[in-house]
């Protein structure tokens, strides 16, 4: 007998009953989203966990595509999103770099500090916030939700590749200084490649909590032009009764591309929270 | 410091291309007028009506362009108060003609006063501008009458030889009958809290008629909620939920499943305003169910002090326009072609939306739906109304209190005393 075979011991067959009801635990909630997003909006009040409608409603996605701008307001996720992860990164990457490799004075006190913006919550800055954009002509442009959604992102940044780098071990860095690297080279050619993980998570939670936001594009935003995806629910949303199927296929649309991004890079976000999560 | 000053450079590029078009606009002929409305769905109800409007004014206007921004109700709030600190407050909001809400804002000089000779010809009903004035000064136009009425399905009713009920007491007997067949009595949207404190002020309204609006106004002003009618009507919404005459979870039920229990034919009653009239028109309700929705006015409690033509009613939201509107005249002209009588009356009515808040009788057309009719008929016969519900005569932090501990009441994790104590102690 080689190592431990893979037998079917009562204790596996419980493990996987144990898995397997998490399993359906947590992927109800979009098989539900999905089955609802083809029901009528009568048909979802009725009993019954999942519905089976009587004609598959696809005209829901179709006014989901049409009357919520779904196109129009997809683009400007994107754009938003993307740049926002972007410049999370490049700053949270030169930050982490600036408070555990480089000695100064104040690194620790300056970490501690932009840390304790994972303290503050939204809501507290919506008001104040709006007021300096509307000073500086900032509002209904796209830098009301930029700067916002980069400042938020920023203390989980630093927290994630700051300890990740601390793991990282000098020698490699001194030996690349050794043979002549600059410090943006270290950075860029050294780090970089080696905090792949950590960046990845970086990414994928920024990318994340921004997709979703909505209190602060509702408040920043005014016109159509930079409105954002989670707006496109609120296009079917009445005053006193909603729309409730279209919702639910705009739900559905808005999930989708989260889904998919999270399935691609799966692997490397349990990794990375993981190895953030025990620095050497 | 390098990140500082990217920022800066990045916040002056944009004020840059931000204020561009602004200068651009107010030099030209072409005028914009924002429109700040609470009304997100732009295809369906009173956003239908709104959007209906401001495209017919923009047909007849080609040099004017109505951008709305739109907003529910909790967005639309937060957004309020962010706007009314900043410097680009929209041309025409909508508001809410009710102390919680339009005192703080016409305190603090938000909103532009309107001549009230311009709406000599409106028919707006008598007293319905009254919570958007102050001192005398109008600002703002309520857009429509709300009534609560007791919608049922007659169809049910019928089958199983119920009948209206002509007192309280038959009402609670009632419900027990239909509690006995299986079937939940009322619809109450508990979860949104309101329906509890219009059902208090209904209970209030019944047993004292005259006068509620200002025994209200009074225990408000005073903290001294003594008098028995109040008591006595938080027994009875109590009671009410005690005996089941609302669904099991009714504190946890929002508006859409409560309505949906009516339409489902799971409840036999459905206790809401007046703007779901337009039940009688959604394509989406089973036909059995949507052609024999009726109603009727909550029975009287006390048969000496109310009449059974006594509603409780109130006009709630409305329009106004800004102070420092950048297109002020404009927007005021938008308002007050919004409330000629053919626009947002008839639109309204014609399409079963609601009853606006200006004489709709010479609209009719004889085709209403049984509901709108009855309606009607229970609108003209009226001899009393309450004004507004409850929890909405405070300040903005009363009605809040108001609606949570409303909550409490009816489910009895408070008593009648605390509930009222509560109160006081926030007015005093």
């Amino acid at each position: 007998m080689k190592g431990k075979k893979k037998k079917l011991t009562p204790a596996r067959i419980v493990m996987w009953f144990v898995l397997l009801v998490f399993a359906v635990i947590q992927i109800f909630p979009l098989i539900w989203l999905l089955d609802f997003s083809f029901a009528s909006n009568t048909e979802m009040f009725t009993r019954g966990l999942l519905i089976w409608p009587e004609n598959i409603r696809w005209d829901n996605y179709v006014t989901a595509f049409v009357n919520g701008h779904f196109l129009l307001y997809l683009k400007n996720s994107l754009l938003i999103n993307i740049l926002a992860v972007i410049l999370v990164l490049m700053i949270s990457v030169m930050m982490a770099f600036a408070c555990t490799r480089m000695h100064w004075k104040l690194s620790g006190t300056v970490r501690g500090l932009i840390l304790l913006g994972m303290m503050i919550p939204i809501h507290a800055t919506l008001l104040p916030n709006y007021i300096i954009y509307d000073k500086l002509h900032l509002t209904d442009t796209i830098w009301a939700l930029l700067i916002p959604y980069v400042a938020f992102s920023l203390p989980q940044g630093l927290f994630l590749t700051g300890s990740f780098m601390e793991s990282i071990p000098k020698e490699i860095e001194e030996a690349a200084v050794i043979d002549g690297c600059g410090i943006y080279r270290v950075i860029v050619v050294i780090m970089i490649p080696m905090l792949k993980t950590s960046l990845v998570t970086v990414s994928i939670m920024t990318f994340l909590n921004n997709w979703n936001e909505f209190m602060m594009a509702s408040t920043y935003l005014s016109s159509p032009k930079w409105k954002t995806l989670p707006f496109s629910v609120l296009e079917f949303t009445g005053i006193y009764a909603s729309n409730y199927s279209v919702q639910f296929a705009v739900m559905a649309l808005t999930a989708a591309p989260m889904v998919i991004l999270y399935l691609i890079l799966n692997r490397h976000i349990t990794e990375g929270v993981a190895m953030g999560a025990v620095k050497g | 410091m390098k990140l500082r000053k990217a920022m800066a450079a990045g916040i002056a590029v944009a004020t840059a291309f931000s204020m561009m078009p602004m200068s651009a606009m107010a030099e030209e002929e072409p005028v914009t007028i924002k429109v700040f409305s609470n009304n997100p769905d732009r295809t369906a109800d009173q956003g239908l009506v709104e959007q209906t409007i401001f495209d017919a004014y923009m047909v007849e206007h080609p040099n004017v362009t109505i951008d709305v921004e739109a907003l529910d109700d909790e967005a639309y709030k937060t957004k309020f108060k962010a706007y009314a600190a900043g410097s680009e407050m929209p041309d025409l909001v909508s508001v809410w003609g009710q102390p919680g809400f339009i005192d703080e804002v016409i305190d603090a000089g938000i909103l532009a006063e309107l001549n009230q000779d311009d709406y000599a010809d409106y028919g707006f009903i008598s007293g319905s501008t009254d919570g958007f004035s102050a001192d005398g000064k109008l600002y703002g136009l309520p857009r429509n009458t709300d009534v609560i009425v007791m919608y049922y399905n007659a169809k049910m009713f019928e089958d199983n030889g119920w009948e209206i009920p002509a007192t309280y007491d038959d009402f609670l007997t009632l419900a027990d009958t239909i509690n006995e067949a299986g079937i939940i009595p009322v619809a109450m949207d508990g979860g949104d809290k309101w329906p509890l404190y219009i059902y208090l002020t209904d209970m209030i309204q019944k047993s004292e008629g005259e006068g509620v609006l200002q025994k209200t106004l009074d225990a408000i002003s005073s903290g001294d909620y003594s008098d028995p009618v109040f008591a006595d009507a938080a027994n009875k919404l109590r009671e009410a939920a005690e005996r089941n005459v609302f669904e099991i979870g009714f504190e946890t039920t929002d508006y859409g499943t409560a309505q949906n229990l009516f339409t489902n034919g799971q409840a036999a009653m459905y206790y809401m305003g007046s703007w779901d009239m337009s039940m009688a028109t959604n394509q989406d309700i089973p036909d059995e169910i949507r052609e024999n929705i009726r109603i009727f006015n909550m029975p009287v409690i006390n048969s000496d002090k109310a009449a059974s033509t006594a509603l409780t009613a109130w006009n709630g939201g409305g329009y106004s326009v800004t102070a420092n509107a950048a297109n002020k005249e404009a927007a005021i002209d938008l308002l007050n072609y919004m409330f000629l009588p053919e626009n947002w009356t008839r639109i309204a009515w014609e399409n079963g939306v609601c009853m606006s808040a200006q004489d709709f009788s010479q609209f009719a057309t004889g085709t209403e739906t049984e509901v709108q009719k009855q309606l009607m008929d229970m609108v003209s016969a009226s001899t009393n109304v309450s004004g507004s519900p409850l929890g909405d005569l405070g300040t903005s932090e009363y009605k809040t209190v108001c609606e949570d501990t409303v909550q409490q009441l009816a489910i009895g994790s408070i008593s009648t005393e605390d509930f009222y104590a509560g109160l006081s102690a926030l007015v005093k």
